[in-house]
């Protein structure tokens, strides 16, 4: 057993997870599963399936009791691949570089003006033109705003300026500002991510008012909280202002629900090995390694940060079949395993006439392997063959993703002079085939397993016990005597006449608290996510400081789940 | 083939040279900040690429350091050396169309020799890519075009012997700039005559007269050359508000040089004006050598570039004719400057290393052959006021060396150690790829 360092909460947490197939609901107390289950998600009428499971996990359940609630969802998600956004009125401030304009999701329209790296104003935005573009967006049927600018992160004057003159028009109903999205630099995801907020902002507002009142009509008065794909929750009234944030949670729900389970001290490659899809994703000291930079949203670069999750198309009831005489597996199914009643060959036949997994009719199994088998070999021949195969794709992917984040771009000497490979050490599965699956897996990579239980309802374990996060990117320019903080949209003259990496720091902090304060949320412990430091140096004396910290509210769960599984050394 | 670009970028955040020193750890942050911000490393049409660490066998086919390599560079310059080997890796596995090594430090100033560091300088990382490329894709004919507002005089040394590499330099002059070299009479030992060009402009050019050399000159002579591959040595302190030098290029000026030049890899030189210019001619080459619109790259104050005098027009187009002309009889120079040397030639020279501090005397000797590019033998001896003095004795084996060169060379080397006027005694052997302590 590994040791369990996370304190005990006693709370009263329901989760509940909106899959692609299925919606759980769990309620923990105590840190363990008092209750489960699972319904079958009802696409277009999502709120239908989320009442459902709730009714059920809430039955004989006081509901007063509740004392959190946590909400993991596909609704932003299946907005955008249902296509039911809004129009959104896309404004711009480029200023020279790089034309992005046939790049964005929608033709935005391009206001004059330019704030420069340093955050300086080297040209206004006139106030003519922003009515002018103003008038023209809302004559095509424009409500709802996205105001980007390049650098806007730097000083977000332009776009509050834009957001203002805006705002005094009555036909305004949501404007996002791509710099209260993220600090980070890259002009080209903030503004696609603030248009993809705004496109989604309705939809996501008319959701989440339904949940909650049906919380309410079932006397669940808990704060309620939403799952981001960074792995952290924010409060629902938060993420109504920042719905984009809610995008792409399950695998991220699916990560922390490990997270819950067990604690990976060492560097660990875990799997969640569903139907169609196996997740990977790459842990470092007990955290799971995030994206470099943001998510796709249909295919669009953004500033929404997440964990690093590759998504490979071989899973439990991935379809198995000879093609020009060579043995496919996935990334189709054509439904379930022929032992569980389904018409064609799958891994999950193959694990079972390989004695790797009990249960389903062993003998439909051995009829889906004989298929495969065909007369150059016997059924068992045929079994190991699939699970051979499947486990080298998964091993395949997982070779791919050490390589790759082992060729990620870094800037100092030092990073690369000093930089260890990344070996993993631990494997850890869950999802359905993971115990067929991850003891093969384990055996070609020689390493120790682990098949943490209550797989079942991982995701709403992971929704329900995540922590709420929050972020802050300061940026300090002692030269200008400035200081920025992109996402409370602050640029201020810095008070003191000393100001270095410790000031910094502790201002880093004080605004991370108040917008934590704003939010609602505690801030239980926080981390740096990125430092930088520069001497400013002109004409060969130095004239002051760059000095940057992101910090934010450490992401992870709020109690560890008690009922753990051994790990396996049995290769 | 791909048209993709590979921008290996490494501004090696944690180095510099001295904390007020223009290579300093500040000099591609805004850069940095400006590539990041315009989204372009996003773009499916450019891929980055992480630096790896040269070897010291990468240094050692191009350099003799004195008394060796290790002990004259830092962690950022094996950086640096195997960044520009990352984006040559890229072009010729044929994973990206071109490649751009936007990485410091810098090398052009460096020389065969090294006994310290000079114009920010230690180790040569475009010759040290080429002579990669060379080794382990079998190139042989090479192009490089140095941009650069100083004269490349480090990549002029190390090719002055080599009629396979092509060397065009244009830059301020160097009566009017560091280093002080790069006169149009300089144009390679007799065996590589006229692979050397240089085209010393007056301070005050502007794209036109930039665009008229590249036009009329550069590009021609490239055509002529024919060659395996086209290197671009993309210094960018030819800009009007670099504080180094007296120029007045633009960031269109430089992005549309790389659009016309189509190098297929472009290594970061020079270039220290670090917030007005580096951040928009870095975004313009970039894009310009992705095959992408750059026509909104455009420096905030561009009303401060001063415009061409009449005079320095008629300068440069006066220089164009009498290079064109050179040009034209190039290879009957050649012949008259081989006929007037003996079996050796010969020069002797001083080198300051205004980093380090020290100055080198050195006499390089180049064998007239028929056969190959003929053998090289430099004595080399440098006094600085940390270490007295050191010297050595250098003999270097061309790559296509003829047998009797390969071994003369080794003679010569063995001859003046058994004399033993020198510290130390080197064997650079290019065939075999040894670098020898004998």
């Amino acid at each position: 057993m590994l040791p369990l360092p996370l304190k005990r909460v006693s709370e009263m947490l329901l989760g509940i997870d909106v899959g692609g197939t299925f919606t759980d609901a769990v309620i923990i107390k105590n840190s363990s599963i008092i209750k489960h289950t699972k319904k079958p998600t009802t696409h277009g009428r999502l709120l239908d399936c989320i009442v459902t499971a709730l009714d059920d996990v809430l039955a004989d359940i006081n509901s007063e009791v509740i004392t959190r609630v946590a909400l993991s969802t596909t609704i932003a998600t299946n907005a955008i691949i249902e296509n039911n956004i809004d129009k959104v009125g896309l404004m711009v401030i480029p200023g020279p570089g790089a034309d992005l304009s046939c790049l964005f999701p929608v033709k935005p329209v391009c206001l004059s003006g330019y704030t420069d790296h340093r955050g300086r104003e080297v040209s206004a935005v006139s106030d003519g033109e922003i009515g002018e573009a103003f008038r023209s967006l809302s004559k095509q049927g424009c409500e709802i705003f996205a105001i980007s600018g390049k650098f806007a992160v730097r000083s977000p004057r332009q776009e509050l300026q834009v957001a203002e003159i805006i705002n005094k028009q009555t036909n305004a109903k949501f404007i996002t500002l791509g710099s209260s999205l993220t600090g980070g630099l890259n002009f080209w995801r903030r503004t696609n991510s603030a248009y993809f907020n705004s496109a989604i902002w309705r939809c996501f507002n008319n959701f989440a008012q339904a949940v909650e009142l049906a919380l309410k009509q079932r006397n669940v008065f808990a704060p309620v909280f939403i799952l981001k794909a960074d792995g952290g929750t924010i409060p629902l009234e938060v993420a109504k202002k920042f719905p984009v944030e809610t995008i792409f949670t399950g695998p991220a729900a699916s990560v922390l629900g490990i997270m819950a389970m067990t604690l990976p001290e060492v560097p660990t490659v875990s799997l969640d090995i569903g139907g169609t899809t196996t997740d990977i994703s790459l842990w470092n000291s007990g955290v799971p390694l995030f994206e470099r930079k943001g998510i796709k949203i249909a295919d669009y670069p953004t500033s929404i940060r997440a964990f690093r999750i590759k998504s490979i198309g071989v899973g439990g009831d991935s379809y198995v079949r000879w093609e020009n005489g060579k043995l496919e597996i996935g990334p189709n199914r054509l439904g379930p395993a022929m032992a569980l009643g389904g018409s064609s060959p799958t891994v999950t036949d193959a694990l079972i006439v390989a004695g790797a997994i009990q249960f389903g009719d062993k003998k439909q199994a051995q009829v889906a392997m004989g298929q495969i088998a065909g007369s150059e070999m016997n059924v068992l021949e045929a079994s190991n063959l699939v699970i051979s195969c499947a486990v080298s794709k998964i091993h395949n992917a997982i070779i791919t993703m050490v390589k790759e984040l082992d060729l990620e771009p870094v800037y100092c000497v030092d990073d690369i002079v000093s930089s260890e490979q990344f070996k993993p050490r631990l494997i850890i599965g869950i999802g359905g085939a993971a115990s067929g699956l991850v003891p093969y897996l384990a055996n070609i990579m020689d390493l120790p397993y682990q098949i943490p239980c209550f797989a079942p309802v991982v995701n709403a374990v992971g929704a329900a016990i995540a922590k709420p996060t929050l972020e802050v990117n300061f940026r300090a320019d002692t030269e200008q005597g400035v200081y920025t903080v992109a996402e409370l949209g602050i640029k201020e003259n810095i008070p003191s006449r000393r100001f270095g990496m410790s000031e910094a720091y502790n201002m880093t902090s004080k605004y991370l608290y108040r917008r934590a304060e704003q939010a609602g949320i505690s801030v239980d412990e926080t981390e740096i996510v990125h430092q930088e430091e520069f001497n400013l140096v002109r004409g060969f004396s130095t004239v002051g400081q760059i000095l940057t910290c992101h910090m934010q509210i450490k992401p992870g769960v709020l109690t560890a789940i008690s009922e753990m599984a051994e790990v396996n050394y049995d290769k | 083939m791909t048209s993709k670009l590979g921008l290996v970028f490494f501004p090696a955040f944690d180095w510099a040279i001295s904390p007020t020193h223009p290579e300093r750890q500040e000099r591609l942050l805004y850069t940095r900040d400006q590539i990041v911000e315009e989204g372009i490393l996003d773009l499916p049409s450019i891929k980055e690429y992480k630096p790896r660490l040269a070897e010291y066998a990468d240094i050692n086919r191009v350099h003799i350091g004195i008394p060796n390599i290790a002990s004259l560079i830092t962690d950022a310059h094996l950086v640096s050396a195997g960044g520009a080997i990352a984006a040559a890796d890229a072009v010729l596995n044929r994973e990206v169309g071109r490649a751009f090594a936007l990485v410091r430090p810098p090398g052009h100033h460096a020389m065969r020799v090294v006994h310290g560091t000079r114009g920010f300088c230690t180790i040569n990382i475009e010759a040290i890519m080429v002579e990669y490329m060379r080794r382990h894709y079998g190139l042989n004919r090479v192009a490089i075009v140095d941009t650069d507002v100083h004269h490349g005089d480090g990549t002029q040394d190390i090719f002055y012997h080599d009629p396979d590499t092509l060397f065009i330099s244009f830059h301020q002059d160097g009566r009017t700039l560091y280093p002080g070299s790069g006169f149009v009479e300089e144009m390679g030992s007799p065996n590589a005559f006229g692979t050397t060009v240089n085209i010393p402009l007056p301070p005050g050019t502007s794209d036109e007269g930039f665009h008229e050399v590249l036009d009329h000159l550069v590009l021609p002579f490239i055509d002529d050359f024919k060659p395996d591959i086209i290197i671009n040595s993309a210094g960018q302190d030819n800009h009007y508000s670099d504080p180094l030098a007296n120029m007045a290029i633009t960031a269109q000026g430089y992005a549309n040089l790389a659009k016309k030049l189509k190098a297929d890899i472009a290594v970061l030189e020079g270039g220290y004006s670090i917030e007005d210019a580096l951040p928009y001619v870095n975004v313009g080459i970039i894009l310009a050598m992705a095959g992408l619109d750059f026509k909104n790259v455009i420096e905030p104050d561009i009303a401060k570039r001063p415009r061409q005098s009449s005079s320095t027009a008629k300068y440069i187009s006066q220089l164009v004719r009498e290079w064109q002309d050179i040009w034209r009889n190039r290879e009957r120079l050649k012949q008259q400057e081989k006929s007037k040397t003996g079996e050796f030639w010969q020069r002797k020279r001083n080198i300051y290393y205004d980093d380090s501090g020290l100055n080198e005397s050195q006499i390089e000797t180049v064998r007239i052959c028929n056969e190959c590019a003929g053998y090289i033998t430099i004595a080399t001896e440098a006094e600085g006021y940390s270490f007295g003095a050191k010297s050595a004795f250098v003999g270097v084996i061309p790559r296509n060396s003829c047998p009797h060169c390969s071994a003369a060379v080794r003679d010569a080397v063995l001859a003046a150690k058994r004399i033993g006027n020198y510290q130390n005694y080197f064997l650079q052997d290019k065939v075999q790829d040894i670098f020898e302590k004998i």
